[in-house]
Parts: structure tokens; sequence; C-alpha cells
């Protein structure tokens, strides 16, 4: 994070427009003086290095952020070697091999007849492996939901950046459109996205994402509102930085901290959203395993056969629950309000 | 400053107010200009009433002073494309047909569900539409008291009603898509019956001492519908390789309740027409590989397959069966795209000829060849598979208008050998179902036709019947409805000339108490019931008869208007008078 710091050999030697000549070494002069002056004091902005070290200890002190972490280390494993693990491909059908739907499971070692093919969470209602469909369901939510997140995060700190800096009539415009997006339960929106776009998982994601930018965007603006204030941008503005540098060296590097917090339990958010848009039927489209999906095919059969509502639903939970575990501990180990 | 942003606001106002003036001088233009073109009735008698451009003559019976109304049209005239030359009211309690060919299911299409008889001045208050549509006003045995939407359906009993009274004072009608919901609230006691149990709760419905089974025989057909106008089912070969690449017995195995048969042939077998030979492609995989490569589709093709996600006797498991077709087509190359639609969008996209590759079905609505094959492969049948095919159409006019029970029979073989050949659809399944009552329930009955008949079903003494079914009816005007939900909801409430025993399909008498035919098979005539009285409490009578019929007939009528002016029941089985499109 040394990056953050002003490297004053950074610095353009031509004259820029708004620096005449003249003036840039006499700036730079001041600002070696101002950087002796601050060094060793305790500003948040100079010291984000350490922040983060100090976060990583605090986290993984944290028991909840642990187990969160390990609930994750799991589905990601299972998501990335879900070719290797899962038996069959999520896709096949397995009438052929004496299979009927929604056997339930079946697992020799657990009493299961040896002549019965062995099926650990039993088939589904097409007759295909529900194990290796939960496996593969682990890749689709797990990606379609960091890349939601990745979105909205990319677009909201764009959107909050460029608000809480330059405020005025932009902050004005930028944020009553955010008002009006978050006006909306975000689930509604996102169905109504999804109904203009069509269903699908590009549209799914994008339907997510769109709804949830304006969470970004304010908390990026606030952060910028506050951090504009401080000092040490002060004195950056007093000695002539340019406003996109301050923007991109400055200040966001200090938002950073509640928006990676917000991402992470955005991504349990998301997880659920998913989940819920496949179970309408507007997300990812059949036969794409993918738990919402699944949840939904079988839930006439909670009564008959109760396992292929129960493991899609488990997975859900596992991943939400995994997500906002990880958050909760992030947030107290990076919050220098809580607990320090 | 100011003063100017607000002339300009008022300016702006003012333009609106204009526009909105002008666009609304013009509708009324175009709705006069539209309502001016029909006639083509031709004058018999005394008085001619004219309303909104379409002609329907009045003519006073010798000896009495009924101005019985008489709609025709010639049969010969290129604008009637129906099989109907004259209705006419003969006197308040008499009716008179006159058909332009012999047709032997005469009878059994007149007793359906579309042809229910409501009073003229409702029909004529409504122009055939608005409230007759969520409104409706019959003779039947329960009025209908609300419509809550979304919600349920509450009637209540008709206290004039012209047969026995109705067991239950109160019918309501609720529904879920569900099908563990509707076992559920039938295990619970808050419904007396449930349509179509899922395939897994058939069993414990019957096993349960607090609850009866009515098994519904198979009178029904799931199939795959292909679109001949959409390519690439343009080709001949495209369709039959579709045919050859489904494994038939597998979804009947895997999806469907006991009592389902796999579908050879597009007729169930217990509706006459059914022939045993010839029967469907056994599947083959290569045969349907070789056909696509013939066809230059050697790597297949991507397609859309479109259903809606309700459950019907033909097909209780949509999302399943859908799943499955797209696997088994996987097999040859062919990569389907599932989309799922909304029930009344499907139907109507699928009628207009919107969809590809569809899963649809038909139960049967009356016991008869025509029921099942003139709908969907007739001359005036929908547009569901594209432009129609002429041999089949010539065949199936022949079929109608033979009076030779044997004579028939050998038709319809060749008519479904030629549905084997076009393939414009692939038979599926002929799906059993059932219907689930509580145990105390009198009366209980499942019927082929999927009209359960409430008013005969004492609900254990209770005066509330609860009855829970796949889903909401979508208008209750079932002239323009062909939906069995709406049906069913319909058929409580208004009745036709004839109808069907309960829990069975033997036409006997409704409104009409005795009928007879003409030597040549042409005239029918219905001597109508007396002393009925529609739910508004207007009389009954022959000029009801003509004036709802004229309304689905006629399509200049003013009165040509139900939900969507689809009214496709009398297109298939009778054809449009004034048809020129």
């Amino acid at each position: 994070m040394s990056d953050d710091l002003y490297d004053p050999s950074d610095r353009p030697l031509e004259p820029t427009d708004d620096q005449p000549l003249d003036t840039v070494e006499a700036s730079d002069a001041i600002r070696d003086k101002v950087r002796m002056d601050l060094a060793g004091g305790d500003v948040g902005a100079v010291t984000s290095g350490g922040l983060w070290r100090t976060a990583g200890r605090e986290v993984l002190r944290k028991k909840s952020a642990i187990v969160g972490m390990a609930l994750l280390s799991i589905l990601l494993l299972l998501a990335v070697f879900a070719p290797i693990i899962a038996p069959y491909p999520p896709n096949k059908v397995l009438f052929d091999e004496g299979v009927s739907p929604r056997d339930p499971p079946c697992v020799h070692l657990f009493g299961c007849d040896e002549d019965k093919p062995q099926h650990i969470l039993g088939i589904d209602g097409n007759g295909r492996d529900y194990f290796s469909r939960i496996v593969y369901g682990a890749r689709v939510s797990l990606l379609a939901a960091f890349v939601a997140v990745l979105f909205a995060v990319v677009w909201g700190t764009m959107v909050g950046l460029v608000a809480g800096f330059f405020g005025g009539w932009v902050d004005n415009v930028l944020m009553r459109v955010m008002d009006v997006l978050l006006s909306f339960p975000s689930l509604l929106l996102a169905i109504v996205v999804v109904t203009v776009l069509g269903p699908g998982l590009i549209n799914a994601i994008l339907a997510i994402a769109i709804v949830t930018i304006p969470q970004y965007a304010r908390i990026v603006r606030s952060s910028v509102l506050s951090i504009r204030e401080q000092e040490y941008v002060s004195a950056d503005q007093a000695l002539g930085v340019t406003r996109w540098r301050l923007l991109a060296h400055r200040i966001f590097p200090n938002t950073l901290t509640p928006l990676i917090v917000i991402a992470t339990l955005g991504v349990a958010t998301a997880v659920l959203e998913i989940a819920s848009l496949s179970f309408l039927g507007l997300g990812i489209q059949p036969p794409t395993a993918e738990w919402g999906s699944m949840l939904a095919a079988e839930r006439n059969q909670v009564f008959t056969a109760p396992h292929l509502v129960f493991f899609a639903g488990l997975m859900i939970m596992w991943t939400v629950l995994g997500f906002n575990l990880l958050g909760d501990g992030l947030r107290d180990a990076i919050d220098p309000r809580l607990g320090r | 400053m100011k003063r100017f942003s607000k002339l300009l606001a008022l300016v702006f106002v003012m333009a609106l107010i204009a526009a909105a003036c002008g666009s609304s001088s013009d509708d009324t233009t175009t709705t006069t200009a539209a309502s001016g073109g029909a006639e083509t009735t031709t004058t018999v008698a005394a008085t001619t009433t004219t309303s909104g451009g379409a002609e329907t003559t009045t003519t006073a019976a010798a000896g009495s002073d009924f101005p019985g109304l008489m709609v025709e049209a010639a049969c010969d005239d290129e604008t009637n494309k129906s099989h109907i030359n004259y209705i006419k009211a003969v006197d308040a309690n008499t009716v008179e047909i006159q058909l332009c060919t012999q047709d032997v299911a005469f009878p059994a299409k007149v007793a359906f569900s579309a042809f229910g008889i409501v009073p003229q001045e409702y029909l004529d208050a409504n122009t055939g539409g608005g409230d007759l549509v969520d409104k409706p006003i019959g003779t039947g045995p329960y009025k209908l008291t609300q419509w809550d939407k979304g919600n349920q359906i509450v009637m209540e009993v008709n206290p004039d009603y012209w047969g026995e009274a109705p067991n239950a004072d109160t019918l309501v009608f609720k529904w879920s898509s569900e099908a563990a919901q509707r076992y559920l609230e039938l295990q619970a006691g808050t419904v007396d019956g449930i349509d179509n149990p899922g395939r897994d709760d058939f069993a414990l419905i019957a096993d349960s001492p607090d609850l009866q089974l009515k098994e519904r025989a198979g009178t029904n057909i799931f199939y795959l519908g292909l679109n001949r106008d959409k390519e690439p089912f343009g080709d001949e070969k495209v369709r039959q390789a579709i045919g050859y690449a489904l494994d038939r017995q597998r979804i009947i195995d895997n999806f469907y309740p006991p009592g389902s048969k796999v579908a050879d042939q597009f007729m169930p077998d217990s509706i006459f027409g059914y022939t045993p030979e010839p029967k469907w492609y056994d599947q083959d995989i290569e045969k349907a590989k070789a056909l696509l490569a013939e066809a230059g589709f050697a790597d297949g093709f991507e397609v859309t397959l479109n259903y809606r996600d309700v459950v019907r006797s033909y097909l209780p498991s949509p999302a399943t069966v859908g799943q499955d077709i797209q696997a088994q087509l996987a097999e040859i190359g062919v990569k389907v795209t599932i989309e799922v639609m909304e029930s009344g969008a499907f139907l109507d996209a699928s009628d207009a000829g919107d969809l590809t590759m569809y899963m649809l079905g038909w139960g049967a609505d009356y016991p008869d060849a025509t029921n099942f094959l003139d709908f969907h492969f007739g001359k005036n049948a929908s547009d569901q598979f594209g432009a129609g095919f002429e041999d089949i159409w010539a065949l199936l006019d022949e079929g109608a208008s033979t009076p030779d029970p044997a004579a028939r029979l050998v038709i319809y073989e060749q008519a479904t050998q030629l549905l084997k050949d076009h393939v414009p659809m692939v038979p599926v399944a002929h799906g059993g179902s059932g219907v689930g009552y509580l145990g105390d329930v009198e009366g209980a009955h499942a019927s082929p036709l999927g009209n359960e008949y409430f008013a005969v079903m004492d609900p254990g003494g209770r005066d509330t019947f609860v009855w829970m079914q796949n889903a909401e009816p979508i208008g209750l005007y079932c002239a323009d409805e062909t939906d069995g939900e709406s049906l069913r909801g319909c058929e409580q409430i208004v009745e036709q000339l004839l109808a069907y025993e309960i829990g069975g399909t033997d036409v006997i008498a409704s409104l009409a108490e005795t009928w007879d035919v003409s030597d040549d098979g042409t005239l029918w005539t219905f001597h109508l019931r007396s002393g009925v009285v529609f739910h508004d409490g207007s009389t009954f009578d022959a000029n009801d008869v003509v004036a709802s019929y004229d309304a689905q007939w006629d399509m200049n009528s003013p009165n040509h208007t139900g939900r969507d002016g689809n009214f496709t029941y009398w297109d298939a089985l009778f054809g449009f008078k004034n048809n020129t499109g």
C-alpha cells in the first residue's frame, strides 16, 4: 500500500496547465517538508498498509470469521474441482442405469442395497445425480454472485467518488438517480430488469448488479465526503495536486475499508437473489444446475422426496452464512470504532 | 425569466390538452368507420333491427306475437366459412338450426360448455364483452356472487333453478398451481375437492380413510407441437426426425401417474374415431439423425421449447417433461432452450402460430373425433401448427359429414396416417389423472371430460363446497375461452341447450327438453324448456339462443367481442360467418 503515499518522483517534470513551471519546484519542497512533519503521526490515510496488516490479524482472531472462511473454502474447493468431485456430469440423465425419478439417497456404506447404484444425495426428478448437480451448482452460484458484486462495486464506486468529490449538481443528479433505484424493493426491481432483458444467467447477474449499485455508491460517497475534509487532503490541495490524482491516490484508497465489508456481505445477498430469481424461473435456465432452480423444480415433492429440497436449501444457507460470518468478522476487524 | 417559465409551462399544458382532445376525436371517427360495413343477412320477414352495422332479422311467427330472431348466411357464400346456413327462433320455445352439410356430432358439439346461453339483453348491453367475462349471467344451478381476482370465486345457489336444487348453498372455487399445496389443503380439510393430485400423492389419497380418489380416464392427449411455418420445421423431414427421436415410453414411465398411456396417435382410445392402426414411429435415433442430415441439419439446430408451467391431466409435471425432452433432443444434436410462459400468453401465442416448438395438450370436450382432429387439424383450426395440411382437411370434412360410423372410422384411419406422415406434432401421452375428495363428500365423481358438476355433490352436510383446481379461470365468458379451468367455472353458472351426463359423455337434455333432426340430417330443431329464468330475472327464450350463437358466429356482429375475440371453439367446430380474413 506504499503506492498510496505520495512519491514526488511521480510528478511530471513538464509544466501542466494548472501548475505553471515556477510553482512546481516550490510545491515539491513544501510537500517534502509536510511529509516529514507528518511522518510518525497517526493519520489513517498514510498508514493504511499498517491497517491492513492489523485487520488481517484481527480477522484471524475472530472465531466467526474463521468459521465463515472455512465454510467458504469448502465451497470454493467444490466449485473449482467440481469435475473431479462430481461422480456424473450434472445434466446426464441416468434412467438407463436403473434409477427412477426422485430415488432417495443410497450410500452402500450406510446399508443401502449393494445392487443399487450409489447416489449419495439421491436422484432428482429428471433422473440426474443430485450430488453432482449440487456440486456444479456451487460454480454457478459463486461465479454469478461474485461477478454481480464486482460489477456493482465498480460502478457504485465510480458514481460515489464522482458524486462525493465534485458535489454540487453532479452529486445531486447522481444521488437522486440512486435514490430512485433504492426506492424499489431490490428483488422486485431485479424481477423488473430481468423481465425487460429476458431470463438467463447474464441478465440475472446484470439485474442484481444494477439494483445493488446504489448501496455501494452511497457508502463510497459518504466516505469521500468525510475524507475530502481531512487535513492531508487539504494539504495536497493547497500544494496544487491535480484533482484526479487526489481522487485516485488519496481518497479512493481510503474508501476501500467500508467497501470491502459491504461487498463481502453483498455477496451473501447476491447469492440469495440469484437463487430467488432462479426459483421464480427468471434466472438461470434449465438444464443448468443451480440451487434456486433445483429447489423450485422439486418444491412440490417436499413430502415425498424431502432430500431434493433439503440439500439445495442447505447449500444456499451454507453460502450465505459463510459470507455473512466473514463479512461480520471483517467489519469488526477493520472498523476502528468497534472493539479497539 | 420566472414569467417566461410560467408562460412556457402554460403553453405546454395547453398543448397537452389540445393533443388529448385531438386524439380522442380521432378515435371516435375510427370507431364509426369501423362499425360501418356488414350485411350478409337475407331478409325474411317483418322488421329489421340494425345495431351498429350488423343486421339481424326479426320475424314474427304466424299465430304468435313472438318476434323471433333469425340469422343466416348463404352456404355457398365465400365469406360464410361455416357449416351453418341459418339459426332461427321459430317461436319462444323452438329453435331451428339449418346446417349446410350433415354433421353427425352436432348434438355433442351443442352440449359443449363454450356454447352456453346468456341473456340477449346482457349481450347487447355489454356488446359481447366487458361484464360478460367477469360477471357471467346464465341459468345454471349456481350464480356468481364475487370473483375476487387472484384469490377465489364465490357462487351461491340459484333459488330459481329449473332443475334439482344444489346440495351446498355456496360453491367456492380456489386454485393453486402447486400439487403439494392442493394435497395439503385437502388433507387439512380446508377444501372439499382438489383437481389433479400430484403423481406421488395418488397413492396417499387412495390409502387415506378420510379421503377418496376418483380416477379420470386418459381422455386427453399431450403432444409436442411443431409449427411448419417456423424454420426449421418447414421441412417435413425435420419434423419426422423429431417424431423418431423421442423416447415416449421413458416419459410415461418416469413422469406420469398410474393409468397413463403412451400415445400412439392423437386420438385417445376411448373416443370415437380412434383406430388401432397406424401406430406412431418407434424411437430410432439413427433414423432421426439421418433425416436431419438429409434436411441439411447434420449438426442439429437450435430451437426454443415453450410451455406454461400449469399442471394438466395430460401434463402433470411440465418442467420435468420439458427438461427430459430437452435432454432427449440433445441426443440428435438439437439444442433446446426452454422458455416458460404465462398461461394466457402461451395459449394466445400458440393459437396465433407464434411458437416454433411447444408442449401442449388437449382434454376431450365432447366424445367425438371432431373434437380432437377437426379442432386441431381441420380447415378452421388455429394457426398453432402453421399453415394446415389440405389433404387432412379434405378427409376431416368427409369424416364429419359421413353418418355411417364404420365408414367414418376408415376415414379417420387415413387421417391418422397423414398426421404420422406430416408430423405437425408428436403425440406423447394420454395422461391418467384424478380428483381427490374428502371422504364424506357424497356424489363425488370425476368427469372424463373434466367438467365436474358440483351441484350434485353434498359436502358431508356442510353448506359450502370448496373446490381447488390448478389455476384461476382466465375469463367466465366461455364462448371465448379454451382453458379447462375456465370452462369448469362456466359450467356451474351457464348452461347449453344440451349437456353431458354427469360423470360421463352421453348427451342429455338441458335447456332444450327435446331435439330432433330432419331425415337428411341437416335441420336440427330444439324444443326449449319453458319457465326458465336467468340469474338476472329475465326469462329464457329462443331469441337468447339465437343472440348467444350469433355473437360467436358472425364476425361482423357488434357482439362478436369476447375477451380477446378469438372464439376459438366456434371457429373450429362451426366456422365463422362474414369471415373475410
